[in-house]
């Protein structure tokens, strides 16, 4: 599988990271199996946190048999001291390892939570700490929300040595600047963070809870995702051309084979299929009248 | 606020200058394409369309904010208002296909006409769909459609060669050519907007003619859902000679 360098931390990424909570889902020998098949293609970056139910207890088996080729990040969403130096030990303590090779700012939302972080006391101190002590090696953030506050972020975390944030074609054809990813990505490829995408295989939310009740839906991810074989490998592609540093695999383990498949066999997408798909996403929901045309 | 600029019409202009330029959108649609050039800083753009809907359209859409920039005029592309050698940047996006062969000569010797010397021209179009494409059924009734109401076709697809040689005798020299979109995705929003062709021409008819005309259009429509087929390919030209 291709690798790229994940900014400057001096990690050479797969272009897939494993998104581990999908280990969550299945029994202890499931999950070890899960694991063999990703590490059999090749994947070298895994994704993990403290919130993704047993995942770290899951884990934890095959992480420490094959430790050193896996580049593990994991995350907190405490935004003051003790409660990140908690959670940084305890993720230690149930991954049964020494290190996290990258420590995440988990889901930023808001600028308030970004004052807290960076003030005295705030949970990047002991993030930064932790540095120190050696039991993190690089830090990095994580966000759904406004590509401004990760630029933001970016600005305000000298030491931010990488950033995750979703992309897909429904987000790439989406105007104004709520959606402005590409000035992220842009950001980062000129300061040397880097970047991890998400959502890359979401197809939209879910149905409401009155028409679809939470227990019947048939994957485990929090929207509702692309799930045949072609569909993935075009999200894939599309994610991977986007020039993100890796594209993290979805959450549900039914779709993790088929997004391996794709990962390993990925030949890229040139720049008229990207728009193609972009296209075919922004206009079903279009409020310019009568579209005959592109 | 200037809406939406579909990614076809971005990559088009990309390796364009727009920004202080005066621009001429050759038939203005929705809007699309006008929205594109203000987004990139054109100094002026006249909208030309023949439809009075569609001027309506691109008014509602971009004019707010823009009037100072934005000039919708409602004329035949074959003979517009505006001066000769008054315009650096001509588009057509997605203009030709909706030009029977009969007009195309004439709108392009106009565009001709208005454009400065060492102006450019983009040109953006569908090459003919492969005849397997289901939409390649739709259009068809879309032609029968309007030959039988208009004695011409509502739809023809030139392939690239055939207009890059065609603007070529205006005095348009060939610049680049590059693929837009490939496939090109028919979403079920435009093959509805094109079975409403269908519908508007079977209006117009007795109805022992236009009720199967319609019904024909209801089920294509049915039956195709959604489809990628086809390309989307933008040519870029400089008046080199007249």
């Amino acid at each position: 599988m291709e690798t790229r360098a994940l900014g400057d931390t001096g990690q050479e990424s797969t272009v897939l990271t494993f998104g581990s909570i999908a280990l969550n889902w299945l029994e202890q020998e499931g999950a070890n199996q899960l694991v063999e098949l990703v590490l059999d293609h090749g994947v070298n970056h895994f994704d993990v946190a403290p919130t993704y139910g047993d995942a770290e207890l899951k884990l934890g088996p095959k992480l420490r048999q094959y430790r050193e080729e896996v580049f593990l990040g994991c995350k907190t969403q405490e935004r003051e001291y003790e409660g990140a130096a908690q959670k940084i030990d305890r993720s230690l303590n149930r991954l049964g390892i020494d290190t996290i090779d990258l420590y995440q700012i988990h889901g930023l939302e808001y600028e308030a939570e970004l004052d807290t972080i960076t003030a005295d006391g705030g949970a990047l101190d002991a993030i930064r700490e932790a540095k120190a002590a050696g039991k993190i090696d690089h830090i990095g953030l994580t966000s759904h929300g406004n590509p401004q506050l990760i630029i933001d972020a970016i600005d305000r975390i000298d030491d931010l040595e990488t950033v995750m944030f979703p992309l897909n074609p429904v987000v790439a054809g989406k105007d104004g600047d709520e959606y402005d990813y590409e000035a992220v990505l842009e950001r980062c490829e000129s300061e040397g963070i880097g970047t991890l995408g998400i959502k890359a295989f979401a197809k939209g939310s879910w149905p409401p809870t009155d028409e679809l009740a939470e227990a019947d839906r048939p994957y485990a991810n929090w929207y509702e995702p692309v799930d045949t074989p072609e569909a993935i490998r075009e999200r894939f592609d599309f994610a991977a051309a986007q020039s993100l540093d890796t594209v993290v695999s979805p959450g549900d383990p039914k779709l993790v084979k088929m997004v391996l498949d794709a990962a390993s066999r990925s030949e890229g997408m040139d720049e008229a299929r990207q728009r193609a798909l972009i296209e075919e996403a922004r206009h079903d929901d279009s409020p310019v009248p009568e579209q005959l045309h592109h | 606020m200037t809406g939406d600029v579909p990614e076809t019409v971005t990559a088009a202009l990309a390796d364009q200058q727009v920004a202080g330029q005066v621009c001429l959108e050759a038939g203005a649609g929705v809007g699309n394409t006008t929205a594109g050039l203000l987004t990139a800083g054109a100094k002026r753009v006249y909208a030309v369309t023949n439809d009075a809907d569609h001027a309506a359209t691109v008014r509602d859409r971009v004019g707010d904010g823009n009037a100072d920039r934005l000039a919708v005029v409602t004329a035949d592309l074959r003979a517009t208002p505006l001066a000769t050698d008054s315009v650096d940047l001509v588009t057509a996006h997605g203009l030709c296909n909706v030009l029977p062969p009969a007009d195309l000569n004439a709108v392009a010797a106009e565009l001709a006409r208005v454009a400065r010397p060492d102006s450019h021209l983009v040109v953006d179009d569908y090459a003919v769909p492969p005849a397997s494409a289901a939409v390649t059924r739709l259009f068809a009734l879309e032609n029968a459609a309007a030959r039988v109401v208009d004695g011409r076709p509502a739809l023809t697809f030139y392939p690239a060669g055939v207009l890059a040689a065609m603007f070529a005798d205006h005095g348009w020299a060939i610049e680049r050519r590059k693929t837009l979109l490939d496939p090109v995705p028919w979403t079920e929003a435009h093959i509805e907007a094109h079975s409403d062709v269908v519908r508007e021409y079977a209006d117009e008819l007795p109805d022992v003619v236009g009720e199967p005309l319609a019904t024909m259009a209801d089920n294509l429509v049915s039956a195709i859902g959604s489809e990628r087929a086809g390309t989307m390919y933008s040519l870029a030209f400089r008046l080199a000679d007249r």
